[in-house]
């Protein structure tokens, strides 16, 4: 029996529009208004004054959470690998990153932390550090019931070493603190025409090959899917006819309705950065999405 | 709030006394999608009608705190946020002429998540900024 998915938004999609023609407030009522029930924030981005926000900013929060109806959701955050051009973190600093950010996440609400570790390759293999900086705070994720989530992003494919070595953790430590967070641009099999607030070049699909387009086979999420805790709902253009350009969403969602998942839906547009464009792309993406549910269940495709 | 465009328009002015300027001075957001310790970046190019001003000399301004590309790279305490500006420092004896310049920013930004050969990515943004006052 498939479970009905939960739907939310991450304000990274409203990245250059937030802070220049959208307050906190107006990103609530935007997400509030697709009929979300979620909010996903990137800590160092919504949060002002982090790490450690005053008061008045605390209040503000809780009030907009509940006038708008919102649970927190995901909380983004990020390990500062390469500290300075000279000094690494160590793993007691890392460690205390990511309890840093685990406490903020819960004093927030939320009950999932999306740590970005430092990577040593192209590939995105994570500097061997994380794991002994989050078995650190294995115990601490516990007690504050969060689950610290690394995302399973482009270039990097569901079937990879990355993604063994997560899983190998879950299994060693027996943790139901840690899990996968799958980031559906892995999907996309059609190239993107833009990136930030720029048409793409030859030079710079050059050096970025995953713009293109990884192209995972989306039956490969049942693969994992024992392990994945939250999705971020990556795309970067429907059109008019409500259809995505990149993203294939209809074997994508059919993939994850057999896996039995029941998580948010956390969307993340990540397309033309024009000032106004992301609100209605959302939108558009909950029509699209809540639609293919809606017909997967009542076996309209399987 | 700030200004869409990554360079500002307000903010674009000349600094040093009246009649002696010794260089100008470029507003900018920050050039991230989030806010980040200053260590997080590697300094600011900047091009004015076609005159090259590098990273390594010009400094950054935030909060009234001046930075030399040497202590930025070592400021692992203070952050910019997403509602705050910063200036770019370019030492230029007279300033620029009022009017109309075409200013060019090559943000250098360090990202411990991108691979190590390209984990100083540069963010370039360009516009037609005016200077008011000489």
């Amino acid at each position: 029996m498939a479970g009905k998915f939960k739907y939310g938004v991450s304000t990274y999609s409203y990245v250059d529009d937030y802070g220049t023609v959208m307050t906190l407030e107006d990103a609530f009522d935007h997400i509030a208004g697709t009929g979300a029930t979620g909010i996903e924030i990137m800590g160092e981005a919504q949060i002002e004054g982090y790490p450690k926000p005053g008061n008045g900013w605390l209040d503000t929060w809780f009030r907009l959470l509940d006038r708008y109806n919102l649970e927190p959701t995901n909380m983004c955050s990020w390990v500062d690998m390469r500290l300075t051009l000279s000094h690494s973190l160590t793993i007691e600093e890392g460690a205390a990153e990511l309890e840093r950010d685990l406490r903020l996440a819960h004093q927030l609400g939320f009950k999932f932390l999306r740590p970005k570790f430092g990577v040593l390759s192209h590939d995105l293999i994570p500097d061997p550090q994380w794991e002994a900086y989050t078995e650190r705070n294995l115990d601490l994720a516990d007690k504050l019931g969060v689950i610290i989530c690394p995302e399973i992003h482009a270039p990097t494919p569901i079937n990879h070493q990355v993604v063994d070595g997560y899983i190998d953790f879950i299994e060693r430590t027996g943790t139901k603190n840690f899990g996968l967070m799958i980031d559906t641009g892995i999907f996309q099999n059609v190239p993107l025409t833009h990136w930030g607030s720029h048409q793409i070049n030859d030079e710079a699909r050059k050096h970025m090959e995953f713009l293109n387009g990884i192209a995972v086979n989306p039956d490969e999420f049942l693969d994992v899917a024992k392990y994945v805790v939250f999705i971020q709902a990556k795309f970067h253009d429907i059109n008019d006819e409500l259809e995505d350009q990149n993203i294939p969403w209809k074997p994508v969602i059919s993939a994850i309705k057999r896996s039995g998942y029941s998580g948010y839906l956390s969307s993340e547009y990540e397309g033309l950065r024009s000032p106004w464009r992301s609100i209605d792309q959302v939108r558009r993406q909950h029509a699209l999405l809540r639609k293919l549910e809606r017909e997967y269940d009542e076996g309209l495709f399987a | 709030m700030l200004e869409h465009q990554l360079i500002q328009s307000t903010g674009f002015h000349n600094f040093g006394p009246d009649g002696a300027r010794e260089g100008f001075a470029v507003r900018v957001r920050i050039p991230n999608y989030h806010g980040t310790r200053l260590s997080q970046l590697d300094g600011f190019d900047v091009t004015v009608d076609g005159e090259f001003f590098s990273f390594e000399q010009n400094r950054f301004r935030i909060r009234n705190e001046v930075y030399t590309l040497e202590e930025m790279r070592e400021a692992v305490e203070p952050r910019w946020g997403m509602f705050e500006y910063g200036y770019i420092l370019v030492d230029k004896p007279g300033g620029l002429a009022p009017g109309i310049h075409k200013v060019e920013v090559k943000a250098r930004i360090r990202y411990s998540y991108f691979p190590p050969d390209v984990h100083i990515f540069p963010m370039h943004a360009e516009r037609f900024a005016t200077i008011c006052v000489a």
